[in-house]
């Protein structure tokens, strides 16, 4: 087995080992499988899974008061007829995009570390799929005809704009949460199967058995697994960059100053893939802890999230500092006023803070010592991803809200039913969070294994380990 | 196998032959452009642009390569070091285009200023002596780096210092993030403001992706041609080679991504101050240039570089590595000539002229660096590690 190119540190010192001292085969499976096997719920998780439900309810609650009601509980008003729904969109599509971007990209790239993470990263993204997937289709104010937006023949002779970006990302969207399940799964099967060995109970040992589809790990189940998750990483690929394209071309073929910008596309991939690293570590953070996880999540891998988030970070930066000066450079009255009033109008402690969250604080990130400061990155993930709803907020509020007309401009405020939306939303994240981590292995312990130093033992076990 | 081996004689002979392709190529210029300085000092930005591209991309990715890493950056490490050392020659050649602003820029004209209320706006920004001190302060940056890149890339040689892996590291972060800044604005400021009142937030890093690309294909010739002797053929293995085929492909998507993307949103806009830019780049034989583009830019060596057998043949590599150069060099022409002669398309003799002019001085400046140094830095760590790994082979 060839090693990898691309993570190679020039300078000769060792760096720090992916994995702790001591481990061999049987102990990461053991510590692994043992906290979903364990009989005792844990208290810790009980409480937390009951918070979590809580606001699910909460969710409950928003969603059956605007069904019976209708979109005007939400904020939303002419000119702003985007509000909070769109942003929480936004939000959780963004946070959805480090999952694939760890597991497809990273590992055509031949990154070790992402091992221990991307099972973890996948799970999050589908629920932030979720999520995010739930607030259009909330937002079309009769989301029963939900499937008007599919195109099929039909008697009305109705067909979608297939012109509109809004109608590419029902594909796109839908696409990415197909093929992030898939790809979850399948990277699932043998630990499905491992666990399904261990449990001592019928029950269980039949629904891991069912769903790890008879998986007995012979040689040519593995040669065709690997195959298959490749091609599946190759999928994925591109589509880590289009959803977040498609998600910015909503905005930016409009032509209200502060969408209509080119460099949407790349800035909003960027932000996507910040968002969602913040988001990896503000919940890989505490679960690390809270499960004993030090040596398989360990602070280099920590240390290399950080490092993403502050290359995202800049780009996104970029992304700010290009707006800026474009209207300043053009001398157009417009995109000028756009960018006075958000340093200066009704929005402005949301502008201001959302530079200090997502430029001014991930700056701290060249520093070495912050970057292997856990509690100190769990902050700076936190502020990134408050950060990251603020600049969606902006984005889409405060363009709407200041267009070409002055006799249209009107400012926007959300309703208390749009908290409850958005918190509920959490809630309904957290909640399959939290069911996640009970019950599948919430890192990939095969390939885990093949971390383990090997010595003279056959490094066939490494699910990942072929060139793409 | 040693690594202090260094380039083959008959490098030599390329050096001067560029040089004198470079002189006959001036003096036609000499000819030509007096006669009709508007054309030269238009061509002469398109050369510039083409060739200072490889420059500013040598150090970027040399930079690149100090943080990430890789045996593919071992291979490339002399070339664009000696690549980024022409930013030296580049800064002397900006001389001509000193005295070309007032010929290539509406805003640097007082009659067009005086005529329009819209460039009066934009003069706070387009004026000549910012201009000029924003080019220094580019150039000044750019030289500072490859100044500091060179010096420790000899003191390395000199003396294996682990330290200095790090130092390389420190400096190149911050490196990448000024050279991205100060890339985006010389882009503006060269060529952006030919057609001022066209704006695209996007343009810097189209810019950027392209340097890159042309670069990563610049170097990867120079690579296969070196690799048919030691040290270079040790280290290009077929490894390698798919590396340096991959990282070509994912530049090529890059571009293709950014063209497209702007493309859209300009597009669906179709504002009066952005859609006549790419009326004036499809209308007549433009749009013919604008489709060739789209295949050989990104259809064509993208199918090609999907194929594994592609990037691990060297001599087909350095072939798509080739076409891409060239393609790049149309599309520098397609970015630059219609904002300025505004009407209909056409090549003049003073187009290749100066693009021979330029590109052999060049060439014959980076030969020359290339000469001075080992082809392999003997005291990078990654060159310990080749051998080891050509011991297991």
């Amino acid at each position: 087995m060839s090693s990898p190119s691309f993570n190679q540190n020039p300078t000769p010192e060792p760096e720090a080992p992916l994995i702790g001292f001591g481990y061999n085969y049987a102990t990461v499976t053991d510590k692994i499988s043992a906290i979903v096997l364990s009989k005792r719920t844990p208290r810790t998780w009980l409480v937390g899974f009951a918070i979590a439900f809580a606001l699910l309810m909460v969710l409950m609650l928003a969603i059956g008061k605007l069904l019976f009601v209708g979109v005007g509980v939400w904020g939303i008003q002419i000119p702003v007829g985007w509000g909070w729904a769109i942003v929480n969109f936004v939000w959780w599509v963004g946070i959805a995009h480090a999952g694939t971007l760890i597991s497809a990209i990273l590992l055509l790239l031949h990154q070790e570390w992402r091992t221990s993470i991307n099972r973890f990263a996948e799970a999050m993204t589908l629920f932030a799929v979720a999520c995010a997937g739930m607030f259009p289709l909330l937002h079309l104010g009769r989301p029963w005809l939900f499937y008007w937006l599919f195109p099929y023949p039909n008697t009305m002779n109705v067909w979608p704009q297939f012109r509109s970006p809004l109608i590419w990302d029902v594909f796109a969207v839908s696409t990415y949460a197909t093929v992030s399940l898939i790809f979850w799964y399948v990277g699932l099967i043998p630990d499905l199967a491992t666990i399904r060995d261990r449990s001592k109970k019928t029950l269980s040992q039949k629904i891991y058995g069912i769903f790890a589809m008879g998986w007995r790990g012979s040689a040519k189940h593995w040669k065709r697994y690997e195959t298959a998750y490749l091609l599946l990483a190759g999928l994925a690929t591109p589509l880590v960059v289009s959803v977040h394209s498609v998600v910015s071309f909503d905005f930016a073929v409009g032509i209200v100053p502060g969408w209509h910008s080119a460099i949407f596309p790349p800035y909003f991939v960027a932000g996507a893939i910040f968002s969602g690293f913040a988001m990896v570590l503000t919940i890989s953070i505490p679960v690390r802890k809270f499960y004993g996880l030090e040596d398989f999540i360990t602070e280099r891998h920590l240390n290399n999230m950080a490092k993403v988030l502050l290359a995202t970070g800049l780009i996104v930066a970029y992304g700010y500092l290009m707006e800026t000066f474009m209207a300043f450079y053009a001398g157009g009255r417009f995109d000028k006023y756009m960018i006075m009033d958000r340093m200066t109008g009704h929005y402005m402690n949301f502008y201001w803070i959302l530079l200090t969250c997502n430029v001014v604080v991930p700056q701290f990130l060249w520093i070495p010592k912050i970057r292997n400061n856990v509690w100190v990155l769990w902050v700076i993930s936190i502020l990134v991803n408050v950060g990251m709803w603020l600049e969606r907020y902006v984005i889409v509020v405060q363009s709407l809200a200041r267009d070409f007309v002055p006799s249209s401009w009107r400012n926007y405020t959300g309703t208390h039913w749009d908290v409850a939306t958005f918190l509920g939303s959490i809630g309904l994240f957290l909640t399959l969070l939290f069911l996640f981590l009970r019950y599948v292995p919430m890192i990939s312990i095969f390939e885990l294994r093949g971390l383990v130093p090997k010595g003279d033992a056959p490094a066939a076990s490494t699910g990942a380990s072929q060139r793409g | 196998m040693t690594p202090s081996e260094s380039l083959p004689v008959e490098w030599s002979r390329f050096q001067r032959g560029a040089l004198l392709a470079a002189i006959v190529a001036f003096v036609t210029c000499a000819f030509a452009g007096g006669r009709n300085p508007d054309q030269f000092f238009r061509s002469y930005l398109f050369a510039y642009l083409f060739w200072i591209g490889i420059a500013i991309g040598s150090a970027e990715v040399v930079m690149l390569q100090h943080l990430v890493g890789g045996q593919w950056g071992l291979a490339l490490r002399r070339p664009l070091e000696s690549g980024a050392r022409t930013l030296w020659l580049m800064a002397i050649l900006f001389v001509p285009l000193v005295f070309g602003v007032r010929h290539l820029y509406l805003w640097a004209q007082p009659q067009a200023l005086a005529q329009s209320e819209e460039l009066r706006r934009q003069s706070f920004y387009l004026n000549m002596p910012f201009f000029f001190v924003r080019v220094a302060f580019y150039f000044a940056i750019w030289l500072l780096f490859t100044y500091l890149l060179t010096k420790w890339s000899q003191d390395q040689d000199r003396q294996a210092d682990p330290a200095l892996g790090t130092k390389f590291q420190v400096l190149s972060g911050p490196g990448l993030v000024l050279f991205g800044l100060t890339v985006t604005f010389a882009s503006v400021d060269w060529v952006m403001s030919l057609e001022p009142r066209w704006t695209s937030t996007i343009y810097g890093l189209i810019f950027i992706v392209g340097q890159v690309l042309s670069t990563l294909a610049f170097m990867i010739i120079v690579v296969m041609l070196l690799s048919r002797r030691k040290p270079l053929s040790d280290l290009l293995s077929a490894k390698v080679r798919l590396d340096l085929g991959n990282l070509m492909l994912t530049f090529v998507i890059l571009w293709a991504y950014m063209a497209v993307s702007q493309l859209i949103i300009i597009w669906s806009g179709n504002l009066q101050d952005e859609i006549p830019w790419y009326l004036r780049r499809t209308a007549g034989m433009w749009g013919n240039v604008a489709i060739f583009l789209a295949l050989f830019h990104f259809f064509i060596p993208f199918l090609l570089l999907l194929s594994r057998d592609v990037k691990r043949r060297g001599w087909l590599l350095g072939a798509v590595a080739g076409m891409i150069l060239f393609v790049n060099l149309v599309d520098t022409f397609w970015l630059v000539e219609p904002g300025l002669l505004r009407n209909g398309f056409r090549i003049h003799a003073l187009d290749l002229a100066t693009v021979i002019g330029v590109g052999g001085l060049w060439v014959a400046f980076f030969i020359r660096c290339l000469k001075q140094y080992p082809l392999v830095p003997p005291n990078d760590p990654r060159w310990a590690e080749s051998l080891i790994r050509a011991g297991h082979d």
